[in-house]
Parts: C-alpha cells; sequence; structure tokens
C-alpha cells in the first residue's frame, strides 16, 4: 500500500487524473441529433439522473471518449465510450410552468442514449 | 461575546463535538497509526487548499479572458489548456469547459449527483453549492434560485443550467462589468466573484476612481 508522502501532495493534485480515454471510438452521435436517455434503473453505480431518464434531448458537443463509471465503479472494467453534452428544454422535463427558454444541458454517456424513434 | 454579563460561563466549556467530527478524528486517529496516512501529508493538502487554490485563480482567468480577445477565443474553444497556460492544473479540473454569459445567455452549474466542482480554478465548493436544496432546485426552478441570489435574469435571457454530474468540470464566464474601460487585469480580477464563476451571482461593480 502506497502512502502519499508529503513531498509528493502539490505534484498528485497539481497532475491531476483525467478519466478520458485517447481511444478513437467511432462516436455513435453528433452535436443536433436527437435522443432519448432510456430509462433504466440499476441498482449499483450509475451517473445517469433519474429526472432526465425516459426524456427527449438534442445532443449539443461531444467531449470526448471516457471511462465508462457504471462498470469501472462494479470492477467490470472501463468500457470507454463517448460523452455527450445533450441539452433538454426546461418544459420537457418539468412542464408548462417551465420557461419556454430555459434549457438543462447533461453529459451522458453513450450507453445512456438511444436515437430517438427507437422505441 | 456579546450576551452580558449573565452568560459570561458560556465561553468556559467547548461544546462537544458533533457524531461527524469524532468520527472523521476517530478515523484520521486510525489511519495515522496503522500508517496508511502521514499527519504532514494531509496538512499540506489542507494548506493547498486554503491557501494556495481557490477562486482567485479562476478570477485571474476571468480577467484574462476580458482583456485578450485571442486568451478569450482559446479559453472557449479549449478550456484546459487555456486554464494551464496560467498555471492551474490538477484534481477536479482535468477536463474544463467555459461558458460564456452574453445578453441572451446567462449559464449557471450545479451537480445534482453529488458536488462535482472545478477544483483548481475554484477551490472547494461551499457548503450550499453541495446541499440538496441548491442541487435539486438549480435544475428545477433556476430562475428561482438565481433571484434568491439576488440576481435578476429578463424573459429574453435564455437560462442554461449545466448539469456537472460526469467527467467535465464548468467555469462560468460572466460579462465585463460596465464602466471598466481602461481597468487593468488586476483591477478586473478583483471584481470577480467565486459566485460570478459558478452563475449565481454578477461581477461585482467598479469603484468609481477619484477624479
Amino acid at each position: 500500500m502506497r502512502v502519499l508522502a508529503v513531498a509528493d501532495v502539490g505534484r498528485m493534485i497539481l497532475k491531476g487524473g483525467s478519466a478520458r480515454v485517447h481511444e478513437p471510438l467511432a462516436a455513435r452521435f453528433a452535436p443536433g441529433d436527437r435522443v432519448i436517455a432510456k430509462n433504466v434503473n440499476p441498482v449499483g453505480h450509475t451517473r445517469l439522473p433519474r429526472y432526465v431518464r425516459g426524456r427527449r434531448g438534442v445532443v449539443a458537443r461531444d467531449h470526448g471518449v471516457f471511462v465508462f463509471p457504471d462498470t469501472h465503479a462494479a470492477g467490470l472494467g472501463r468500457k470507454p465510450q463517448h460523452v455527450y453534452s445533450v441539452r433538454f428544454a426546461a418544459r420537457d422535463l418539468w412542464g408548462p410552468d417551465a420557461s419556454p427558454r430555459d434549457a438543462i444541458y447533461v453529459d451522458l454517456w453513450d450507453d445512456y442514449l438511444d436515437p430517438e424513434g427507437d422505441r | 461575546m456579546s450576551g452580558g454579563h449573565e452568560h459570561e460561563h458560556d465561553v468556559e466549556y467547548t461544546a462537544p463535538l458533533g457524531e461527524t467530527e469524532l468520527r472523521v478524528k476517530a478515523l484520521e486517529s486510525l489511519l495515522t497509526e496503522k500508517g496508511l496516512v502521514d499527519p504532514r501529508a494531509l496538512d499540506e493538502l489542507i494548506d493547498l487548499y486554503e491557501a494556495r487554490v481557490g477562486p482567485r485563480n479562476g478570477a485571474r482567468v476571468v480577467a484574462r479572458a476580458w482583456v485578450d480577445p485571442a486568451y478569450r477565443k482559446r479559453l472557449l474553444e479549449n478550456a484546459s489548456a487555456a486554464i494551464a497556460e496560467l498555471g492551474f492544473t490538477g484534481r477536479q479540473g482535468e477536463d474544463m469547459v467555459v461558458l460564456e454569459n452574453t445578453p441572451r445567455v446567462h449559464n449557471m452549474v450545479v451537480c445534482t449527483l453529488c458536488s462535482c466542482y472545478p477544483w483548481p480554478v475554484l477551490g472547494l465548493p461551499p457548503v450550499w453549492y453541495k446541499s440538496p436544496p441548491y442541487r435539486s432546485r438549480a435544475v428545477l426552478d433556476p430562475r428561482g434560485v438565481l433571484r434568491e441570489f439576488g440576481v435578476a435574469v429578463g424573459d429574453e435571457v435564455e437560462v442554461r443550467v449545466w448539469d456537472s454530474t460526469a467527467e467535465v468540470r464548468y467555469l462560468v464566464l460572466p460579462e465585463r462589468p460596465p464602466d471598466t474601460e481602461g481597468r487593468s487585469e488586476e483591477e478586473l480580477a478583483a471584481l470577480v466573484t467565486r459566485d460570478s464563476m459558478i452563475g449565481v451571482g454578477r461581477p461585482k461593480a467598479p469603484e468609481r476612481r477619484p477624479r
């Protein structure tokens, strides 16, 4: 077991540890694509917020490839995949009381998404 | 103490520690005694985030973007690299995106799942940022939350809420306050507040200069 030494603190913090994976995986979605967040309810760790499950959104940008926390946290491998910023209209999430202009952007892994029209 | 003479005895006693503090102290003792944690490394970590890493770093990024259009462009295109130019790198800032506020768009940041926050530019998150009310209401009623923070956003402005539950960390680039022409980068940085870089505040107005 490695113990963090006082001399290594600064370097460890400033270097950081990105979950980005430099693998040229093909992206399944591109900005502008309409998607649906899957309605799934896993028992283990997930970064798919409940409030977008089953909701429609539009891919706003592709952040690149990252380790998939759902499998990584369970010791089931890194399963690298694209993470997209998906724009959800506030009214599509919260109904007519929400502002017609506002939007919520959620970063979602490829496995959380289906193309719209798939169900 | 302002309680008056009859409360003077309050000063004599320290309140017992709460359950969480006791648990943390017990864990720290155990880890130290087992040799798993070097207490000097712990002190160094705390000193780093108390004295060297905090929202003044982010303020320097924002001020630079206000005075240097080429830097602003790099910041919006590749935030991690542009922020690293000023020496701010590390944990919870590996993959940064900067969101520019404009007269038409107001950005604000939340982490609904926990407390994700861009440490190298903002330091550690304030308590309210980690609290369940902020985390749920920021997405459900952003305009209401902004009102409570004293930020008025017109109906013509689009509010964008960024839920940073994945690996990207967000920094808001607030609009430069009016009447700041000719101010130095350092003077401008002093106007940039932590809350304005989370998107729940605005930069301070400049003090009038004596004529």
